[in-house]
């Protein structure tokens, strides 16, 4: 017998339900219809006065050098993590799939820089990094290789992929965890008929386990694509989005004119425009990505 | 049913934890409030003796308040220097005036202005403050304007519109060349006495080879400020002290051929920065002097502590880099920030001579030497405390005494020569796009004059004063 449920509002459910419901609303839909709003202002954070400015900080958006810098940087940054990070966590995967002993040591091994924060990660590899003091150059000297030494966050056309480095080292394990319970559910007696049909390693990982784990790309890569344009921490510590503006991107200076130039109204319209630039190249990847998807 | 009662149970320790939360919440509010009501009562308890041992005080002076007043003192106490002398100086005045009682609650010397301003909004603004944010609250209208007699107290004051609101607690950071003295001495180098001796020196440094001519920290771009605007005072103040008025006029910009020299001179000093200065924080520079890999560093006075901790037994010297034109121009004097008085307790007539008093009090030499001792500051009064300062801190305020022209830092100035926030870090990093060969002067200069012109949309002075 199938019983009817009573009529009338299941306060249970509702206990449950109203922590988190009132959580996003305080903290993400209110926040973010607010920043719609300040964006067509000049607002400085502050003052209670808020002066309707229209479109004028979106016109400069479009027109400022400095956003052309950051948006160029971001992209950089972007698809330079989001592919070498994917091809690490995936060789990595497969390395841990296929080891004989110590499975779990190397699947922790690799997962240990997940765990440290972003600014802690920033801070130990930005002392890494130093020129003087720091342990990279030290080895290269050691080794009789100082002629390569460098100014590794100093020098403008080597930041922005130092910090991408920091990024794939931090990240990598992540999508490594995705990538191995993905090839964990590719069926071995699919695998193992294209061995007995003759299909080699290669053939078998490219017609076989490939297509199968492709849920894990377009996860894995929307996650990287969304990480590599919000970040924040490591530039925040390595490098301040310097030399220069060299490795300044777009959230760090949604952040710096919005709290630092007590410019609230430009900073809350660059966030609109980075949500839109999300958006667009997230629905892009998802298309392109679960065309690819196969499932048995 | 037994989902039900589950479901029950875990609501039940869902708010049972938020609660506790609350509850440790408040529980640490009631923390800081009983370690604030011990603050004021250890000081009531000063009082109290104070009454007893220095009732002479009172008995032999007129009182300059009616009714026994009290008034509330704020100070940023993260530095143990800051929090001893200000106790002390707070003890002593309450032991001479009886009838006016100073209350010292703890501010947080971390984040200071964050809780000024948590104080203000929630109607807690104390009487008398250090303040820092000065433009600010003067434009809110919250601080009154100092007597004359407190006024000419001080070398130099900041004023707004005629007025000056604060008594500058030091005179400003000034920053000279500090350098190794035994290095120099035993290469037979000596103290520059022309801007062209500055660049020989550093180039006869150079050319030895064992070590950087300057070591700079141009990971924090506010150190490189220090270099930037001894520059900057150089070829642009000392044309035009209102060059940024008449920028926001219009009648100037940043083509002008003084902030081409500026970048000009800063490429020839910085070619004798140690390698990998973009990237050396402030916090390292030290190292670099005391482990004879860098000769010399800008920097201010707060490094000679800094020095004598990393290596006591390092010989420390120091000289003004002559100007170009043969003047010595340096930073110095009075800033805008400093103790001030809160315009609504300035209302009450009692409040208001009390606080007053303090601010004489706090100045008077034999006071204001224990805040300068104990913080190695440079006094910003006209009469100098009998300071127990270091040779090398004493010739330091020789200078301030003697040189041709003393200023704030650049991006210390308010009224029509306030720049607009964050302007300064936005020419910081334009100088190193500069100095690194990323963008050449006309460049830096066009782009610095498109930034100027967004940032005056908002914050404009001139045409605007608030």
């Amino acid at each position: 017998m199938v019983r009817k449920k009573k009529p009338g509002i299941d306060f249970v459910s509702l206990g449950f339900i109203a922590p988190a419901f009132l959580f996003f609303t305080l903290f993400i839909i209110v926040p973010t219809i607010a920043s719609v709003y300040y964006s067509f202002t000049s607002w400085d954070g502050l003052n209670p006065v808020i002066h309707f400015v229209g479109l004028a900080n979106y016109k400069e958006i479009f027109t400022s050098a400095r956003f052309g810098n950051a948006l160029t940087n971001t992209m950089i940054l972007t698809v330079f993590i989001s592919i070498l990070e994917n091809a690490l966590a995936l060789i990595l995967a497969l390395l841990v799939d296929h080891v004989k002993w110590g499975k779990n040591f190397f699947r922790s091994a690799f997962y240990v820089p997940v765990l440290i924060s972003g600014i802690v990660s920033g801070f130990i590899w930005k002392i890494m990094y130093n020129y003087n003091f720091g342990s990279i150059n030290s080895i290269l000297t050691s080794i009789g290789l100082g002629e390569y030494r460098q100014d590794w966050l100093g020098n403008p056309k080597l930041a922005l992929i130092m910090v991408g480095v920091v990024l794939i080292w931090k990240g990598a394990g992540y999508y490594m965890i995705i990538y191995l319970a993905s090839l964990q559910s590719v069926p071995t007696d699919v695998v193992e008929a294209a061995a007995i049909d003759g299909a080699s390693p290669w053939q078998r990982f490219k017609a076989i386990t490939l297509p199968l784990i492709s849920g894990a790309f377009t996860i894995n890569f929307t996650l990287s694509l969304i990480n590599g344009l919000k970040v924040f921490d490591q530039i925040s510590v390595m490098t301040d989005g310097g030399p220069g503006f060299t490795t300044e991107t777009i959230v760090y200076l949604l952040y710096k004119v919005g709290f630092n130039e007590g410019r609230q109204g430009f900073g809350t319209a660059v966030g609109i425009v980075l949500l839109f630039i999300i958006l667009i190249l997230n629905a892009i990847q998802q298309s392109v990505l679960k065309r690819r998807e196969v499932q048995l | 049913m037994r989902k039900r009662l589950l479901a029950s149970l875990l609501t039940t320790c869902m708010v049972g934890t938020m609660l506790a939360g609350c509850g440790s919440g408040s529980a640490g509010s009631t923390s800081a409030d009983t370690t604030a009501a011990q603050t004021e009562a250890k000081t009531e308890a000063k009082t109290e003796a104070a009454a007893t041992t220095g009732g002479e005080t009172e008995a032999a002076g007129d009182s300059i308040v009616t009714e026994p007043t009290e008034l509330v003192f704020i100070f940023a106490d993260g530095d143990e220097g800051a929090k001893a002398s200000m106790n002390e100086i707070v003890k002593r005045f309450n032991e001479a005036h009886p009838d006016i009682t100073v209350k010292i609650q703890p501010g947080n010397g971390g984040a200071y202005s964050e809780f000024l301003k948590t104080k203000e909004s929630v109607g807690e603004f104390p009487d008398v403050m250090e303040m820092r944010d000065t433009p600010i609250y003067v434009r809110a209208k919250m601080l009154s304007p100092l007597p004359d007699d407190i006024v000419s107290m001080f070398k130099s004051t900041v004023e707004f519109d005629g007025e000056t609101y604060t008594a500058p607690l030091a005179g400003e950071n000034t920053q000279g060349m500090i350098y190794n003295k035994t290095y120099f001495d035993e290469n037979g180098f000596t103290e520059p006495k022309t801007y062209d001796e500055f660049l020989e020196l550093c180039q006869k440094i150079k050319d030895k080879g064992d070590m950087a001519p300057i070591v700079i920290g141009g990971q924090d771009i506010w150190h490189l400020g220090f270099l930037y605007y001894k520059v900057y005072n150089d070829q642009v103040m000392s044309t035009d002290p209102d060059f940024i008025k008449h920028c926001y006029e219009g009648t100037k910009d940043f083509t002008d051929p003084a902030i081409v020299a500026t970048f000009e001179e800063l490429q020839k000093i910085f070619q004798y920065a140690q390698d990998g200065w973009v990237s050396t924080p402030d916090a390292q520079i030290t190292t670099f002097l005391v482990s004879d890999m860098a000769a010399m560093m800008y920097s201010g006075t707060h490094m000679f502590s800094q020095i004598e901790s990393a290596d006591p037994s390092f010989e420390t010297g120091w000289f003004a880099i002559p100007s170009p034109d043969g003047k010595t121009r340096l930073v110095g004097g009075g800033g805008a920030g400093g103790l001030a008085i809160s315009a609504e307790s300035a209302k009450d007539p009692n409040k208001k001579a009390a606080a007053e008093e303090f601010i004489r009090f706090y100045y008077t030499p034999e006071n204001y030497k224990v805040y300068c001792d104990l913080l190695n500051a440079i006094p910003s009064t006209v009469e100098t405390p009998d300071l127990d300062a270091s040779p090398v801190m004493m010739k330091v305020i020789e200078a301030t005494n003697t040189a041709d022209d003393l200023s704030v830092m650049w991006n210390g100035r308010i009224g029509k020569n306030e720049l607009p926030p964050d302007f300064r870090n936005f020419m910081y990093k334009t100088t190193i796009e500069v100095i690194q060969g990323q963008r050449d002067i006309p460049s830096a200069c066009d782009e610095l004059n498109k930034t100027w012109q967004v940032s005056m949309q908002s914050f404009n002075p001139v045409t605007n004063p608030q």
